[in-house]
């Protein structure tokens, strides 16, 4: 045996170039299925043709146990506060030669690097139940995708995904980041609508039937080799943070008209509430309320909503412009602007007049 | 002249006829090649007994050949069909024929086309190669032996 391994190993090396070139093989040949090679050899002696010599050879294909969890959407799960059911997705493939079992593990790291570009880990969900994607449609369906602890017979080179939903506290602010881990381990499969037993891999002398070996990478929060892989996504909160300032401005008095209109009885006053939103999310519906003083009677229909502002609530100025809009009930004016922009300002303004 | 000839014929045949069940004696056996790096950061190509093997294992199949006859064998052809589970991978021999339609039809890999769905013909590749065949020119004389090979990967 020896003086063949030296001779073909020569060979071998000459023609290595030509099995690299392959592609990988993702689940390939069942575990268990024997490969039986026959050759089979014609000949003539003495010009008569002979009766065909055939020679086989069979091994079985041993079981190779391989695993990914990606993060599905390879982006953060922006969130705001409070916000209930919120998603992150990950994809759990099959690439073993084997249908299997896979016991699946949520967890929440304290700390550390963000799955994704952006702020690290400071904070915990409250708790993160996995749902396997039902219907397929990769888009958690509340009610449609089932909770699961482990993905029931994952055939050969078949995916699921599967996802985390939690419930984000109200108490978190803008920028801050949980992070979520999701670990697969392969079981046996086998038996459905119940999880298989843990998988070793085949250690010591190799056997001629069906032994297991772990060809799967490390995870986040797994090692090379363990029968196991792991991803991480992350929930980053991005809510509105608002400012608020109020500014006025003379328009005209009874005297002067409107050229250097002093502040006398009578004169005309224009006011301006600037909201702006220096956080990571749009805010809507922003409900701006101004009661007017006793000392100032308000100019009916003067409220003009969604105007510019110039500068940086409350450092810039207001351009006293917008849409004609809102309402005065009492003696309060109020006025809702639908949205405010990441970044953006919008104002509500009206007039009154001294008494 | 008839008879002699006749007698002839049968002194040929009757032998043949006797050892034809052993005359050639044909041998196959694979191995899982196994590269290893060495301290020296050198490559290492180790034949392995196929006791564990995996989707994407490369194979070498080697074919041991022997005339165990007293007379050489002529128009020795050794046919050897891919199992389906393995994919061909070159042969170790220059000259070796392959066959991609099952057998049919025979040729160096680099003579054969493949016809695609659209009509139009490709080269054929390693992974088109359905039956491998060595063809042998001189005949294998009395107690003549040889190794043929080639490689395959486990689908």
């Amino acid at each position: 045996m020896t003086s063949k391994l030296t001779y073909w190993g020569v060979i071998g090396l000459a023609a290595t170039s030509v099995v690299a070139a392959n592609p990988a093989y993702a689940a390939g040949t069942a575990a268990g299925a024997s490969i039986t090679n026959t050759a089979t050899v014609d000949y003539q002696v003495g010009g008569v043709s002979q009766g065909q010599q055939t020679a086989s050879n069979t091994f079985v294909v041993d079981r190779v146990v391989n695993l990914t969890v990606i993060d599905l959407d390879g982006a953060t799960t922006t969130v705001v506060p409070g916000q209930a059911n919120a998603v992150t997705t990950f994809r759990l493939t099959n690439n073993s030669n084997e249908t299997l079992d896979f016991a699946l593990a949520a967890t929440q790291p304290v700390g550390g690097a963000g799955a994704h570009a952006g702020p690290n880990d400071n904070f915990n969900v409250a708790a993160v139940p996995i749902y396997r994607d039902t219907n397929g449609n990769n888009t958690y369906d509340a009610g449609t995708d089932t909770l699961v602890t482990y993905a029931d017979e994952l055939a050969a080179d078949s995916s699921v995904v599967l996802f985390v939903v939690a419930n984000i506290p109200a108490t978190q602010v803008n920028g801050d980041r949980a992070v979520v881990q999701l670990r697969a381990t392969a079981r046996e499969g086998g038996t459905a609508g119940s999880q298989g037993a843990a998988i070793t891999q085949t250690t010591g002398a190799n056997t001629a039937a069906k032994d297991t070996v772990f060809a799967d990478v490390a995870g986040v929060n797994d090692a090379a080799r363990d029968g196991a892989h792991s991803a991480a996504d992350d929930y980053t909160v991005q809510t509105a943070t608002l400012a608020v300032s109020k500014s006025s401005r003379v328009i005209s008095d009874p005297i002067n008209g409107t050229t250097n209109p002093k502040l006398i009885p009578g004169a005309v006053v224009e006011y301006c509430i600037a909201v702006g939103n220096s956080g990571g999310a749009p805010a809507t519906s922003v409900l701006v309320n101004d009661p007017v003083p006793a000392q100032l009677t308000f100019n009916a229909g003067s409220i003009l909503l969604g105007g510019t502002y110039t500068g940086t609530v409350p450092s810039g100025t207001c351009d006293f412009n917008g849409t004609a809009g809102g309402s005065y009930t009492g003696t309060t004016v109020s006025g809702t602007i639908a949205s405010i922009a990441a970044g953006a300002s919008s104002t509500l303004v009206f007039r009154a007049t001294v008494n | 002249m008839k008879i002699k000839a006749f007698v002839l014929f049968l002194a040929a045949l009757a032998p043949a006829q006797a050892f034809a069940a052993n005359n050639v004696a044909l041998d196959n056996s694979v191995f899982v090649e196994r590269v290893s790096t060495d301290a020296a950061g050198k490559e290492r190509v180790l034949l392995e007994e196929p006791k564990v093997v995996v989707p994407g294992d490369k194979l070498v199949f080697v074919l041991n050949y022997r005339n165990a006859g007293s007379q050489p064998a002529d128009k020795f052809v050794v046919t050897n069909p891919m199992p389906s589970a393995v994919r061909f991978a070159g042969a170790g021999n220059a000259g070796t024929l392959v066959s991609i339609d099952g057998g049919k039809a025979w040729g160096t890999l680099e003579t054969l086309t493949v016809i695609q769905p659209d009509g139009t013909r490709r080269a054929a590749q390693p992974a088109d190669v359905t039956h491998i065949r060595w063809a042998f020119q001189k005949p294998i004389p009395a107690g003549g032996t040889g190794k043929l090979m080639f490689r395959g990967v486990v689908k």
